[in-house]
């Protein structure tokens, strides 16, 4: 338990031993070589004209949120004067440490974690109260906050003097609130808009870089701009921390007292990564690290906000204390990762993980936590037998990539991007009646102050949305359940074919429902239990059940128990449970046995294949505000989907891979590059290559011999008028046309070679070739095909004869 | 071991090269239409950009498919040092799905430096491959599955296909999935709900044309001028080279060789044949080592096994295919002995031999599969009143026994009438 702390501390320890020259370096070293890449398109112009937008409103209306240099050093002082009242024996303040002489190692962090260890565990008999919310100091800290944290003790000095909010025009050295300030991309420097020369009248869009930064020369006057800087300025050098709230909690203290305590999570500034500041980092780019510390309120200096890269372009209330983070920073491994929640779009995943740690300390077996730390750090990793997992969060890269961040899509990439099957839509056209229908059928279900258990079948051909719908419903319900109209209820969601054994779904279910992993047997029993029998299953509560499965039909088996015990547990009293099956066939319940079939076939939903109307809409909604696409190209690719399957995956395919085409074709070719966007002739050859089997090709390229072989076989085939025949006819065939034409014979031996070839590309269906002389042979394709394949051939032209 | 001759450094060189697919496929996939620069195009922009994609490569076999795949990864590999990383799987090997899924896991682990567990169970291993795929999205990081014979994990559920495509529809995961199949039928073994998920890239593969193959020729087998041969050598080989691609006799061996496989590979195996038979002495490659290499590339089996037959094997032969010739579609060895027996009262051949003699010829030409049983059932009877079948047709009957060394001359009428 020891050791873990102690190489926490030396993590801590390490950015600072290297000072600021190693920083000063690599920080310079962008703008010396002048390779700073573009910020991000989006990002900065709005980013800039916002700023000094909300500075305006933030000096005039909302003092509290920001609070001027009065305010700052109230929050300073205030805590610093119960520190020696208060906290003087706990010893956790920088400022009393160095008064106490403890020869802590790591003296210049906040706290040291060894002595917050020590403290918890001499605490432990002691209440801990923990907050989602609490006012310190006239400011509210919440969970999920993000603080400025003290770092070390000489940064205190001139922290306590002023606290500059605002910070000065790097050329008038004043802060005349009234002039629109711009920021230059590269040192962040604050100027006048009419202290330039020239001066400006307007922000211009795009990046803008200032006077000092064109010429590589920093701004005058350095020593006083040192005296004022601001928090922003200080945690980019490396001499105040960020850190994000993750848990608050009032500690009690030997002699009646208490502290606010919180769990802090560092940020780090790109310096202080191992591979330093990269070239395609912003100047305001903070990692969030893995690295947790408790420290008390006091180290507290305020907040400050820290923007996912979408949030951070709209930033609009908050100043100088706007940070970018995007990545995640692992300090073991070094390695770097994007944050998963931004991701995603939804934090659905974050926020059960986030009750799970909560869990785990809430019941104060921190040892616990730490030994699995301590383990997987060691290496034990990998794929775990019982099933957890380990080893996967050390995955990351150790430079984040430069083709990730400075390339500027153009229309095309976009709208490939937009296309992916991955990326969900933000609305789902053409199926809103369906998802009423889903919608109307759970509410009814769940509503019911009885609950009885139901059961819906939802069928439909593949890519028709039938999943996706079922998830956005259970997304909206989810939030009605969160605004508190609905009850709450739990959801399970199982793919058939994601099951190694059907029997496995009732584990599923369980570990679903209870968190324990059992084998299905004794699953099924306690899966009884608790439909049937109506028991409870642990601590849960009388929450409805829905189960959305996912390819029903896979879970079909010889009796076909599976579906009927799962089918069953709906209509008993009960059960509460939903069950919701998806399937590609409509008549799956008509197969099955008719006790089975009388359970599920009662309320079915059925999704048609998309029509092109809708199909042109599903794509163009997709390529809203994207100029990539003619629209005739569209409609073409949805009319020869909608022909063929109604398969709306498929023509999102269809149109990426014709964007995939133009973007190729425009690439190799630059120079005649006439127009932009996805042609006709471009969807054309993706739906060739998409729709058209390549066998005509093939036959077209093959060697002679397999062509004069094919066409013995059509020969063959006319002459008999059986599909089938055998390897013995179509030599003699083979040999008699080569004798009348003149080519030479093989022999038998290289001949039977020839169709085997033949017979794996499946061109020619055929026993395997060691029946030799009794091989069967069949074409796989109609005779039409060959024939038109190999009539206009150079080489053989009397081949046309035979066809 | 002593200095090399020019003539084995040469050897050696041409043998490197021969073996390198990235020296043979480079000149080949030159131009924007090949499909190494499409292939790399699609695998690369979906590298940087990010996003998931899955295709096939289709072609008969020999065609070059893993090769131009093999230089393609090579390439990204070298671009994207930090970002690619590869999981190789064969149809051949991993086509049951648990087996599948443990190789991909413990092929990861590999990859990152994790502890593999055999333990691990087939819904450990998913569960692994598919947090590791979300772990490297969000790292920036692509996997390239490679599925080579793509038609043998289309066997069953499908639940490997089903499971890693279905695991890309997601923002955050970040992969590749390359099918390599010589069906060209391969997609549409696909499940409709696989299919559905399957991005439909196809390349195809064919033979390259006649005047890429004699390019080949020449890029493979002209020695580079500056690479410490004497210089008197290289030169005489180039002209030997040169002189071979005018000569028509040269032309007729290759002809023969394309006619009857143009692939790339066929090619490959029949220049490494004659490289091989190269004499020493000379250091020259000559037209004799081409012929040789033809013979051996295009063998005969069955025609050499006639060819090798004893006078009493040829005997039954001939009587097997007069039964046939009779209309008599099955028989066994009775009924071939009987009819040995007729040909020999009538024309009193001086070969006759007893019942067991040969009976032990008859088992000898079945173990050389000149002949087999007609079907698998009836194993519990004795070889002699087995059904049999004859695999050698009339015509190869004839040739093997035209060119038989003491083929007796009255077998020869007795085959035809």
């Amino acid at each position: 338990m020891a050791a873990t702390p102690s190489s926490k501390a030396k993590t801590f320890q390490s950015p600072n031993k290297t000072p600021t020259n190693m920083y000063r370096k690599s920080y310079l070293s962008p703008s010396s070589t002048s390779l700073t890449p573009q910020t991000p398109e989006t990002l900065t112009p709005l980013r800039r004209s916002s700023r000094h937008v909300s500075r305006k409103i933030d000096l005039g209306n909302d003092p509290i949120d920001l609070p001027g240099r009065e305010s700052i050093q109230e929050i300073n002082l205030t805590p610093r004067k119960r520190t020696t009242d208060v906290v003087a024996e706990t010893l956790t303040t920088p400022k009393t440490k160095k008064k106490k002489k403890i020869d802590v190692e790591a003296s210049f962090s906040p706290i040291s974690p060894n002595r917050s260890e020590t403290i918890t565990k001499k605490k432990k008999k002691k209440k801990r109260v923990y907050y989602n919310k609490v006012e310190f100091d006239e400011t509210e800290f919440e969970i999920g906050d993000h603080v400025y944290v003290k770092r070390r003790e000489d940064a205190n000095s001139d922290e306590e003097e002023e606290d500059p909010e605002i910070e000065d025009c790097q050329i008038c050295f004043k802060s005349d609130t009234n002039i629109i300030m711009i920021e230059c991309d590269d040192c962040l420097g604050g100027f006048h808009l009419n202290c330039l020369k020239p001066p400006l009248t307007d922000v211009p869009k795009g990046d803008w870089i200032c006077q000092f930064c064109v010429v590589h020369k920093p701004p005058p006057l350095q020593g006083k701009k040192l005296a004022k800087r601001t928090m922003r300025e200080k945690l980019l050098s490396g001499d105040l921390w960020a850190a994000r709230i993750e848990k608050l909690w009032k500690q009690e203290v030997v002699d009646g007292g208490c502290v606010y305590w919180i769990r802090a999570r560092w940020y780090i500034i790109p310096e202080e990564t191992v591979s330093g500041r990269q070239r395609h980092n912003l100047k305001r780019e903070l990692y969030l690290t893995n690295d947790f510390a408790d420290i008390e309120m006091e180290c507290v200096l305020r907040h400050c906000f820290v923007k996912c890269p979408m949030e951070f372009s709209k930033a609009s209330n908050d100043g100088d204390d706007v940070f970018l983070c995007e990545y995640e920073y692992d300090v073991h491994c070094h390695s770097f990762k994007r944050l998963a929640q931004l991701v995603d779009g939804d934090s659905d995943s974050d926020q059960e993980w986030n009750g799970g740690k909560e869990k785990e300390i809430d019941s104060d077996d921190e040892e616990e936590s730490v030994c699995a730390d301590s383990k997987s750090k060691r290496g034990l990793t990998g794929v775990n037998t019982k099933g957890r997992i380990f080893g996967v969060e050390k995955v990351g890269t150790k430079r984040i990539p430069e083709h990730v961040r400075c390339y500027k899509k153009n229309e095309l990439e976009k709208a490939k991007a937009t296309l992916l099957l991955a990326t969900r839509p933000k609305s789902l056209p053409c199926r809103s009646k369906e998802m009423e229908e889903i919608t109307a059928f759970i509410k009814g279900s769940i509503l019911d102050d009885q609950c009885l258990g139901r059961c819906m079948y939802i069928h439909g051909v593949p890519g028709t949305g039938k999943t996706i719908s079922v998830l956005s419903v259970m997304k909206n319900l989810k939030a009605e359940v969160e605004a508190g109209s609905v009850s709450p209820y739990c959801f399970v969601e199982i793919n058939g074919l994601k099951l190694a054994s059907p029997e496995n779904i009732y584990s599923v279910i369980y570990e679903a429902l209870s968190g324990h992993h059992v084998g299905w047997k004794k699953a099924l029993l306690f899966l009884n239990e608790r439909f049937a029998e109506g028991k409870r299953i642990g601590k849960e509560n009388e929450k409805p059940c829905i189960l959305l499965i996912d390819e029903l039909d896979l879970l079909v088996t010889r009796n076909q128990s599976v579906l009927y015990n799962i089918l069953d547990w709906p209509t008993k009293p009960n059960s509460r449970l939903v069950v919701l099956g998806i399937a590609n066939t409509m008549d799956l319940p008509e197969k099955l046995l008719p006790r089975i079939s009388s359970r599920m076939g009662i309320q079915r939903l059925c999704f048609g294949p998309y029509n092109h109307m809708q199909l042109q809409e599903i794509i163009s909604t997709r390529l809203k505000g994207i100029n990539a696409f003619e629209k005739t190209a569209i409609e073409f690719a949805s009319r020869k989907v909608a022909a063929v399957s109604g398969d709306a995956r498929r023509a999102l395919e269809i149109c990426r891979r014709a964007a995939e085409v133009a973007d190729y074709r425009l690439k190799n070719n630059n120079k005649t590059a006439k127009s932009q966007l996805v042609i006709m002739a471009d969807v054309e050859v993706a739906i060739q290559e998409m729709f058209q089997a390549p066998h005509i090709q093939v036959m077209k390229s093959v060697s002679k011999l397999s062509k004069i072989f094919l066409t013995a076989m059509v020969h063959e085939l006319y002459k008999t008028g059986i599909a089938e025949t055998s390897f013995d006819r179509v030599a003699t065939t083979v040999s008699s046309l080569c004798l009348t034409h003149g080519e030479a014979f093989p022999g038998w031996d290289i001949l039977l070679k020839i169709g085997c070839d033949l017979g794996e590309c499946k061109i020619v269906l055929c026993e395997p070739g060691e029946k030799h002389r009794l091989q069967k042979l069949q074409l796989n394709f109609p005779s039409d095909d060959v024939a038109f394949a190999l009539k206009d051939n150079k080489d053989f032209p009397w081949l046309a004869n035979y066809l | 071991m002593g200095k090399e001759t020019p003539a084995e450094k040469s050897l050696n060189l041409i043998r490197g090269r021969l073996c390198d697919p990235s020296y043979v496929f480079r000149p080949l996939s030159a131009s924007s239409d090949s499909n190494y620069s499409k292939l790399k195009f699609i695998v690369s922009t979906s590298i940087t950009e990010g996003c998931n994609n899955s295709m096939l490569l289709l072609g008969p076999r020999g065609s070059g498919k893993a090769a131009v795949l093999d230089l393609v990864v090579g390439d990204l590999l070298e671009q994207f040092p930090d970002s690619v990383s590869v999981i190789r799987l064969n149809g051949l090997l991993h086509s049951d799905d648990n087996c599948a899924f443990k190789e991909i896991a413990k092929q990861l682990c590999m990859e990152h430096h994790l502890l593999f567990s055999k333990m691990a169970s087939f819904d450990d291993n998913s569960q692994f491959i598919i947090a590791m795929l979300r772990a490297c999205g969000l790292a920036h990081k692509t996997i390239i599955f490679v599925l080579d014979e793509f038609d043998m994990f289309a066997q069953g559920k499908q639940r490997l296909l089903y499971s890693l495509l279905d695991a890309m529809q997601s923002v955050t995961s970040q992969a590749v999935v390359v099918g390599i199949s010589s069906r060209l039928d391969a997609d549409q073994l696909l499940e409709k709900r696989v299919r559905s998920r399957f991005s439909h890239r196809k390349f195809l593969f064919l033979p390259p044309s006649r005047e890429e193959l004699d390019g080949l020729f020449v890029h493979l087998l002209s020695l580079p001028a500056d690479s410490g041969f004497p210089s008197g050598y290289v030169s005489r080989f180039n002209d030997k080279i040169k002189n071979l691609t005018s000569d028509t006799r040269f032309k007729d061996i290759l002809k023969t060789l394309f006619n009857a496989n143009s692939t790339v590979n066929s090619f490959l195996k029949f220049i490494f044949c004659a490289v091989s038979l190269m004499n020493l002495e000379s250091g020259l490659l000559s037209l004799e080592n081409f012929k040789a290499a033809l013979s051996s590339m295009q063998r005969q089996p069955k025609l050499e096994a006639v060819r090798d037959c004893s006078v009493l094997e040829l005997y039954l032969l001939v009587c097997m295919r007069r039964l046939e010739v009779k209309e008599q579609s099955s028989y066994n060895f009775i009924s071939v002995m009987k009819e040995y027996k007729a040909i020999h009262d009538s024309f009193h051949t001086s070969d006759y031999y007893a019942q067991n003699v040969c009976l032990r010829a008859f088992e000898h030409l079945r173990e050389r599969q000149v002949i087999c049983y007609a079907e698998n059932r009836g194993q519990s009877q004795t070889g002699e009143y087995r059904l049999q079948k004859l695999l050698i047709s009339a015509s190869e009957l004839h040739q093997g026994m035209r060119s038989h060394a003491c083929c007796p001359a009255i077998l020869l009428k007795l085959l035809d009438h």
